[in-house]
């Protein structure tokens, strides 16, 4: 987590895409717990849909931060007291500008097994999709 | 009675009212609201849901002075 800003350590916004680089940090961040013997990951990326013959090149992210910090840390505690036998829950989400196939969202659960690390990563998906004070403007 | 209430406007409701906050006086969020329709008549088609203080609202509430009200039209993440 070297590069990784503090304030990042559980989940966060970050200033443009979510960098393989950056991916491959976060991933290595559960490293440390060798209980963990499952880890769900799910990456979001700005697609190239076509509308009115226009085709998306970029979205630009904008969110309401303070409120965005809180539902997520709400929604870690949640996910927590849903699945037992998770350990660590991840969530970090683009603002600004992110190139189409570039990620804007990833989330990552790890679990001592297999069966709460994949339902709980999907929730944690459903919940970010839902609760996650964050709008976008197509950019073509 | 009426508060000074600080509104922020997020998303297609910033393009709407072409700012992205300023301050309104209100009684409750149900007058701030049409107050806010009535004065940006672009919000009318926007499903916008509100945020007090940093919580979402599910029904109406009473308004204080230096309460922070959040215009939020459908989320978008991921």
């Amino acid at each position: 987590m070297k590069n990784i800003p503090l304030q990042m350590k559980n989940s966060c916004l970050i200033k443009g895409p979510i960098t393989p680089v950056l991916i491959s940090e976060l991933m290595a961040s559960g490293n440390d717990d060798a209980g963990a013997g499952a880890v769900s990951i799910f990456i979001g990326r700005v697609r190239d849909d076509e509308t009115d013959g226009k085709r998306v090149t970029a979205i630009e992210y904008s969110a309401y931060e303070e409120m965005a910090v809180k539902e997520v840390e709400e929604v870690i505690t949640t996910v927590r007291s849903a699945f037992s036998d998770v350990r660590s829950v991840f969530i970090v989400h683009s603002l600004g500008v992110v190139m189409a196939g570039e990620a804007s969202l990833f989330i990552m659960v790890t679990s001592g097994h297999r069966d709460h690390a994949t339902r709980a990563c999907r929730h944690t998906l459903e919940m970010v999709k839902e609760r996650l004070p964050v709008w976008k403007k197509e950019l073509y | 009675m009426k508060a000074e209430v600080r509104v922020l406007y997020f998303g297609a409701a910033q393009e709407a009212t072409g700012k992205s906050e300023e301050t309104i006086m209100a009684a409750d969020t149900a007058s701030l609201r049409n107050q806010l329709i009535s004065r940006y008549p672009a919000l009318k088609q926007i499903p916008f849901r509100m945020a007090l203080n940093r919580t979402l609202l599910k029904g109406d509430s009473g308004l204080q002075k230096s309460d922070t009200i959040a215009i939020m039209p459908p989320f978008q993440g991921g």
